[in-house]
């Protein structure tokens, strides 16, 4: 029986093969991207995994002797045997300290001699070679240095590199070159394990194991981190990537996001699968129910239409799941250059998984013939009696005030949402704004097409074209509505997602800047984890004080605490060293009175999570546990730093510290140089003194924001490649709107024609059409947009991200643009349809 | 017990003032081989009773009987059935689906109801020859003319082998000859085999092709007139009862 559903729906996609092609390619595009983004963000999360991190050291898991010393490899194992693991490799790694004059006159101050198994450490990273290759297990003499240290010494490849040991000096021959180093202290040279085993007499022992976790989920990897803690015992220490985990919980988000709008694609695709199939129907009128009459039942008039959608489903997504496999592969491609030589990170081989297929095929299917099922049911209901009556052309449609009050509603609820309730209802109430909108849009094409045409009329003088564009469109007012609605969500994502990258570029990286722009910071192993990290005495940083040059030294020394039943970290801070060195981004209070507060006794400044999370304002007491008893801490700011961003976190003075919680030990240090000293001068001295706290490195705070500024723009800049090709469906949708259009007014057309239009005017009919279309998807998209990108920024600085709104003006004008051109792109083809039609054929046209 | 039998039909479209009484209390009856035309003048509620006749609308009151099945008794479903297995329709806008071949379409019925395509278009292959498109079997609408587009409309009403033929101004849209072609084949229809035809027309020439007419006006059924084929000037009586009644 289906036999017959096919044949006919084969027949008629052939027969209308602009349209088929259109409609099928909507649905490309939507599975396109969700196919594409699929395989390239899980991809890129891997690399940055993998290889973020080589710069300043970090896999997602360190584990080392509080005592700094080395152990034996049994630990190893007892690291890889805790589930969760993914890969372990052991190290042993020296701080080697070079004497004056041992390389000449190059002043070389310390080298990091790090012995690796070449095999097991490239499970864990990438190690990007620039030049001559890397370690093998059976390269004793072999070393693989940076290309800044290699730049330093004059070497090249083959060179020998001479290094102090135990033994005397060792000569290496240089195999391989890492990329340059940006940020200083970090000089390393690669060796064998075994080698560095002999070289450092410490036989069969690493003092550092790494591995990375087979998740990115954070509760998942706190317990497998605390399993590989109470596996170890006490003597061990966890570090791990903290500073890394920001970009990775950007690129969660950022994968969230993407699938977000891959569905949002395959929406648009729907609507213009709605279209489509709406046209079909209207068309077809005569023929379903000339079906009827002669027997066929509602059933077979409904597996005619959805046949015809599935079919077109099926190869629409075949098609998207193979171009979105080389879309998603092709950026992979493209990036691993970007990427390798920006932010020195390998891209891996592009992952397909069954499910993500699977997931994809059903999706894309599902969604072509759920769209086809409005427009069937309503072929179902068209009765046989239709087939008796001469076809008479569609006068216009009314529209239902219904919609139009239940999308008002939706759009008041969608504002009250993320006016009364959290991010939560924010969320729910961007969908139920776009919703709105959705709804309302109908009732606008009205009174948003004449607004445009006084304009269009502009454009093309006064003949006529424009009056009957206008009427044209606002003949079928739902369907210009569903095509300037995906016109809409197109440009909703550029604006949106405009003013989101807008404010966390401009808010963010200055926040960044704020917390460590500093001259120098000296690092524990994991930055914002504090718990884990083992301090230093106060004496270290007297002792950078007193460096000739060193200008302001301010430390940060942590203590975890409740308030108000809620866990917190708390930070300790001298508040007028810390005013020198770095400030907080202050939401409520300020900076000035605040520290002085916190100078004069028991103050507290919470960050954005802990405020939520407690429930805090301005002069609230809160009631902190200490290792003395419950003392009351009055808020004198609500403020936070890039470190803590997502963190429940709270400053407090030092003396407090001392006073409530007994600690001193320093945890993080800036530093700032005095104008006139030279930090070539100056830096090998605080090597020195930092060498003596192996814990801690020592980075340029001026390099670590160029960074993480790097990182940014790479990731932001790949992004709006992809927001790009998220608005392809609304084009699509502009083109096939009008070209049923032109399809279905071809007898009105042949009349024109035969009356006396020229082609050019016929042309400028579509075109005038087009712009219209254009104009009120962007208008509603502007609209959409602003709000869409508001309620996120709000969202993150709502949970805790210090970013605030930046109104997206160059986002607008992009938008716009994109709108315009895209209509006028759209009306090429149909308009030279339209233009070239036969006069004959079309007024015989049926 | 006739093919065919209407009691009391009526229909009214719309309701309150602007109610319009298209049929009223229509009482007919056709047998098995009978050949029946309507004429009227336009408006008079021609079609409206054919609609009703053929289950493709509901009567406000009143009965059809086709086949000893009350239509009024039977669902969607089971009227569609009745449709597709008992009455044949020729429009007077072929009404042939474009994409699909003279064969394809002829043979849609049966395709319809299931049987498979190789056979259904065997079928529809046995009536085109029947109707002289022989030569045509794979062409498509739009390579076919008016008479020969109506002429597999005729084919496809048969194909089912359906008691029941209803014909809406047939040769509304063609001219003389191929006019008298088709309403020939309905003639056929009742003489060869066996069919019961209901035929509306405005033609009295076409008209005298049948073996009774019926005239309706303002819906109601005004004048029966028996023809006998065997006779000629059947047209002119038949103009002349029009005349009578206008
Ligand atoms: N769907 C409808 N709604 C309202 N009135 C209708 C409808 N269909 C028909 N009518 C009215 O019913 C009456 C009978 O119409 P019908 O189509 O049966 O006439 P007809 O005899 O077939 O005319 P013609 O010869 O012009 O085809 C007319 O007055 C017509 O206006
Ligand atoms: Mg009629």
């Amino acid at each position: 029986m289906l036999g017959f559903e096919l044949t006919l729906a084969a027949r008629e996609l052939s027969k209308r093969k602009l349209r088929t092609f259109l409609t099928t390619a909507a649905i490309t595009l939507g599975t396109l991207v969700i196919f594409g983004m699929n395989i390239l963000l899980p991809t890129m999360l891997k690399a940055f995994q993998a290889n973020l991190l080589m710069a300043s050291g970090q896999v997602d898991l360190t584990v080392t002797l509080k005592t700094g010393e080395a152990f034996s490899r049994s630990t190893l194992t007892r690291v890889r045997r805790v589930p969760g693991v993914s890969a372990v490799s052991g190290i042993l790694s020296r701080t080697i300290n070079i004497p004056d004059k041992f390389y000449g006159k190059t002043n070389v101050a310390a080298l990091t001699l790090t012995g690796i198994d070449p095999s097991a450490a490239q499970t864990l990273r990438t190690y990007t070679i620039v030049g001559g290759r890397f370690l093998r297990s059976d390269d004793p003499q072999a070393a693989v240095i940076t290309q800044s240290l290699a730049d330093q010494l004059g070497l090249q490849v083959g060179d020998k590199l001479k290094v102090p040991t135990t033994d005397g000096a060792f000569s290496f021959k240089v195999v391989g070159l890492l990329p340059a180093r940006t940020l200083p202290g970090n000089e390393e040279v690669l060796i064998t394990l075994t080698q560095a085993q002999k070289l450092l007499d410490l036989p069969d022992r690493i003092n550092t194991v790494e591995a990375n976790l087979d998740t990115t989920d954070p509760a998942r990897r706190q317990v497998i981190l605390d399993q590989v803690a109470a596996d170890l015992g006490k003597d061990y220490t966890l570090g791990g990537m903290s500073a890394g985990s920001e970009i990775m919980s950007s690129l969660q988000t950022g994968q969230i996001a993407f699938n977000l709008f891959g569905f949002l694609s395959l929406f648009m695709g729907g609507f213009i699968i709605l279209n489509t199939f709406r046209t079909i129907v209207a068309e077809r009128r005569h023929d379903i129910g000339m079906l009827r009459a002669i027997g066929a039942s509602r059933r077979t008039i409904l597996s005619l239409i959805l046949v015809e959608g599935l079919v077109q489903g099926v190869i629409g997504t075949a098609i998207g799941i193979g171009l979105g496999y080389l879309l998603g592969a092709g950026i992979v491609y493209l990036e691993t250059g970007l990427m390798a030589q920006y932010i020195h990170i390998q891209m891996g081989q592009p992952v397909v998984t069954l499910e993500l297929l699977v997931v994809t095929a059903c999706l894309g299917v599902g969604v072509t013939v759920l769209a086809g099922l409005l427009p069937a049911l309503a072929a179902t209901r068209v009765t046989p009696l239709e087939a008796l009556r001469p076809p008479v052309a569609d006068a216009g449609q009314r529209i239902g005030r219904r919609s139009f009050v239940v999308g008002v509603v939706f759009l008041v609820l969608g504002i009250a949402g993320f006016a009364v309730g959290g991010i939560k209802l924010a969320a729910l109430g961007c969908l139920a704004f776009l919703i709105g909108l959705i709804l309302v849009a109908p009732t606008l094409v009205r009174p948003i097409a004449s607004v445009f045409s006084v304009l269009i009329g502009l454009i093309f003088a006064r003949e006529g074209t424009g009056t009957i564009a206008q009427s044209n469109l606002v003949r079928q007012p739902s369907r210009a509505a569903i095509t300037a609605s995906s016109t809409m969500i197109g440009l909703a994502i550029i604006v949106g997602m405009g003013g989101l990258v807008f404010s966390i570029t401009g808010g963010f990286l200055d926040v960044l800047q704020r917390s460590l722009g500093s001259d120098y910071l000296v690092m524990p192993p994991s930055v914002g984890l504090w718990k884990s990290n083992v301090g230093a005495r106060s004496d270290l940083a007297d002792r950078l004080r007193n460096v000739p040059g060193v200008a302001v030294v301010s430390s940060l020394r942590y203590a975890s605490a409740s308030g108000n039943g809620q866990d917190v970290a708390l930070l300790g801070i001298n508040p007028t060293d810390y005013a020198r060195v770095a400030s907080l981004t202050f939401q409520q209070g300020d900076g000035p009175t605040a520290y002085a507060a916190l100078s004069a006794g028991r103050g507290l400044i919470a960050n954005g999570i802990f405020t939520a999370q407690a429930a805090l304002k301005l002069g609230d007491e809160v009631q902190l546990s200490t290792p003395t008893g419950v003392k009351p801490y009055t808020v004198v700011g609500i403020a936070g730093d890039y470190l803590n961003a997502k963190i429940s976190t709270a400053y407090i003075s030092q003396a407090s510290l001392q006073a409530d919680f007994r600690k001193t030990e320093d945890v993080f240090i800036q530093l700032n140089l005095a104008p006139e000293a030279d930090p070539a001068q100056v830096e090998p001295r605080l090597k020195d003194i930092l060498a003596d706290y192996p814990q801690f490195s020592l980075v340029s705070g001026r390099g670590y924001v160029e960074q993480n500024q790097k990182i940014f723009d790479a990731v932001f800049g790949f992004l709006f490649v992809l927001l790009g090709v998220l608005t392809m469906p609304s084009l699509i949708a502009l083109l096939n709107t009008l070209a049923i259009g032109v399809i279905e007014r071809t007898r009105e057309i042949g009349m024109l024609r035969a009356i006396g239009s020229t082609r050019r005017q016929v042309r400028r009919m579509v075109i005038a059409e087009a712009l219209l279309l254009a104009a009120l998807g962007t208008a509603l998209g502007l609209l959409a947009g602003l709000y869409l990108g508001y309620v996120m920024v709000l969202g993150m600085s709502v949970g805790g991200y210090p970013i605030h709104y930046v109104f997206p003006f160059a986002g607008l004008v992009a938008a716009t643009a994109i709108g315009l051109l895209f209509g006028v792109l759209a009306a090429i083809i149909p308009a030279r349809q339209a233009a070239h039609m036969d006069i004959i054929r079309a007024l015989q046209y049926e | 017990m006739s093919l065919i039998e209407v009691e009391n039909l009526t229909k009214v479209y719309g309701a309150g003032e602007t109610a319009v009484t298209a049929l009223s209390e229509v009482t007919l009856r056709v047998e098995v081989g009978e050949f029946v035309a309507i004429m009227g003048p336009s408006g008079c509620g021609k079609s409206t009773l054919l609609h009703l006749m053929g289950g493709l609308d509901r009567p406000s009151s009143g009965e059809v009987v086709i086949d000893g099945e009350k239509l009024s008794r039977l669902s969607d479903e089971a009227l569609t059935r009745l449709r597709r297995r008992k009455i044949g329709f020729v429009f007077q806008f072929f009404n042939l689906i474009p994409v699909l071949t003279a064969t394809e379409n002829a043979a849609l019925p049966v395709t319809l109801d299931g049987v498979k395509p190789a056979q259904a278009k065997a079928q529809a292959r046995v009536w085109l020859e029947k109707v002289g498109l022989g030569k045509r079997l794979d062409s498509r609408p739009d390579q076919l003319s008016g008479g020969q587009q109506q002429r597999v409309a005729v084919a496809r009403a048969l194909v089912a082998d359906p008691k029941l033929i209803l014909a809406d101004e047939p040769t509304g849209n063609l001219d003389t000859r191929a006019s008298e072609e088709v309403v020939g084949l309905l003639r056929q229809a009742a003489d060869d085999w066996q069919r019961a035809v209901v035929m509306v027309t405005h033609d009295p020439r076409i008209a005298a092709y049948a073996d009774r007419i019926l005239f309706l006006r303002d819906g109601v059924l005004v004048e029966e007139m028996h023809l006998d084929q065997g006779q000629t000037g059947s047209a002119d009586r038949v103009m002349d009862t029009m005349r009578q009644l206008a």
